[in-house]
């Protein structure tokens, strides 16, 4: 994912645009983010005029999306504020309106933003990843409860969770006078808007209502205050470790590598394996179609130095694996 | 199981992509200024105040439980520049 480091960003500060990409009906604003170079992945804040249409369709790329205010009339029913999507790519919704406009936050993870009328999925499509929940009026908050935890007062309801990536979306709180006196940094890219309050960041500042940051891995962030409340919406793109610690000066790569002394500290047997093997993807064999999808079609893969295409061979057992196990 | 339906992207997205890609590199160098350089002062005042919390008051270690730093654990200010945007 190539995303600039964005922090921070108030969206308070430039006027909304005209969203011109073909398949999109006239009467859609946005003010981006972020922006994936490579892929046109992208973030952004977006205005539906009153009276909105849009036909039945779907969209080439998953995409997430969050109605702040206004609501949203879909098959008869209102979704308004608090109404959280996830569609996954090729998957259809039904025609919607809205009377009186929305605004809201829409995400389209792998690929620039594309409506295509439709009123039957792709064949490709996963309709059963698809998420609709209301997170204000379906969900409740709960503590974080990973280890190493953030302090009490920051509060989250989880809305999407990727079983494979663990990549998560959710929606989080600071309660009033929260404060969290350490510096954070995780493994993964993470991203954040707030829909409403202002909280503080040693490195940054405030962020106040409509702040936005993108912010890739291992980049320090924290302590953290928050004076009167805050909500937001926030994002990963794999799994979120807190790896807290309190040198306000480490720089992104000392933080790289640290993680990678705490991972050879935990798990050892599984760090050398990895680091040690020839063929550094290993396969994960509840997720098979990580290298092929259902027709048996090659798909992307992430190789060290980037190689994608190559042949694996009969075999794609790592040969340190072999030597393991004695062959 | 695709993220993304193979597709063309139209000539209007390949326009489109690039013009918000420049808006963006214009943002993000407005940003890595703002933060790298105005508000360094400021932001040392604020590392010094969090060193001096974490003796006094203390660091957060997971959730609720804290514990005081010693002052040798205080880390020293490396020479080089600080950055937070990078």
């Amino acid at each position: 994912m190539a995303r600039p480091h964005i922090e921070p960003f108030v969206d308070r500060a430039v006027p909304f645009k005209k969203m011109a990409l073909p398949g999109f009906p006239r009467g859609m604003h946005y003010k981006m983010l972020s922006l994936d170079t490579d892929t046109g992945a992208c973030s952004m804040t977006v205005m539906f005029e009153p009276g909105y249409e849009l036909p039945p369709g779907m969209s080439y790329s998953e995409m997430e999306l969050f109605v702040m205010t206004g609501y949203i009339e879909m098959e008869g029913k209102q979704h308004g504020p608090g109404s959280y999507i996830c569609l996954p790519a090729g998957v259809h919704l039904p025609a919607m309106k809205m009377p009186r406009g929305i605004t809201g936050l829409l995400f389209y993870n792998y690929g620039e933003p594309s409506f295509v009328e439709s009123d039957a999925d792709h064949p490709l499509a996963e309709r059963h990843k698809m998420v609709k929940v209301n997170a204000y009026d379906d969900l409740q908050w709960s503590a974080t409860n990973f280890f190493p935890a953030t302090a009490p007062g920051c509060m989250v309801k989880i809305l999407k969770f990727d079983e494979r990536t663990q990549a998560f979306t959710f929606m989080y709180c600071m309660t009033p006078n929260f404060w969290q006196d350490n510096i954070s940094y995780h493994d993964c890219a993470e991203e954040a808007y707030h829909i409403w309050g202002t909280s503080w960041m040693m490195q940054f500042g405030e962020l106040p209502t409509g702040g936005y940051f993108y912010r890739p891995p291992y980049i320090n962030h924290g302590a953290f205050r928050c004076k009167l409340g805050t909500l937001a919406i926030g994002r990963t793109d794999s799994q979120l470790y807190n790896h807290f610690h309190f040198n306000p000066w480490s720089t992104l790569a000392e933080n790289r590598e640290r993680a990678g002394a705490r991972l050879l500290a935990w798990k050892p047997d599984l760090y050398q394996w990895v680091a040690t093997g020839d063929h550094n993807h290993p396969a994960d064999f509840e997720f098979p179609h990580a290298h092929y999808n259902e027709k048996g079609e090659r798909i992307f893969h992430h190789h060290e130095g980037g190689e994608l295409d190559h042949n694996h061979g009969r075999s794609r057992q790592s040969t340190a694996g072999k030597r393991r196990r004695g062959k | 199981m695709p993220d993304l339906i193979k597709h063309q992207r139209s000539r209007e997205a390949q326009s489109w992509l690039k013009k918000e890609i420049a808006e963006q590199k214009v943002r993000f160098r407005k940003i890595e200024h703002e933060m790298n350089v105005v508000i360094a002062r400021q932001r040392d005042k604020w590392f010094d105040e969090f060193l001096e919390r974490i003796q006094t008051r203390g660091y957060h270690v997971h959730f609720n439980m804290m514990r005081k730093i010693k002052p040798e654990e205080i880390p020293k200010k490396p020479k080089r520049r600080t950055k937070v945007v990078y």
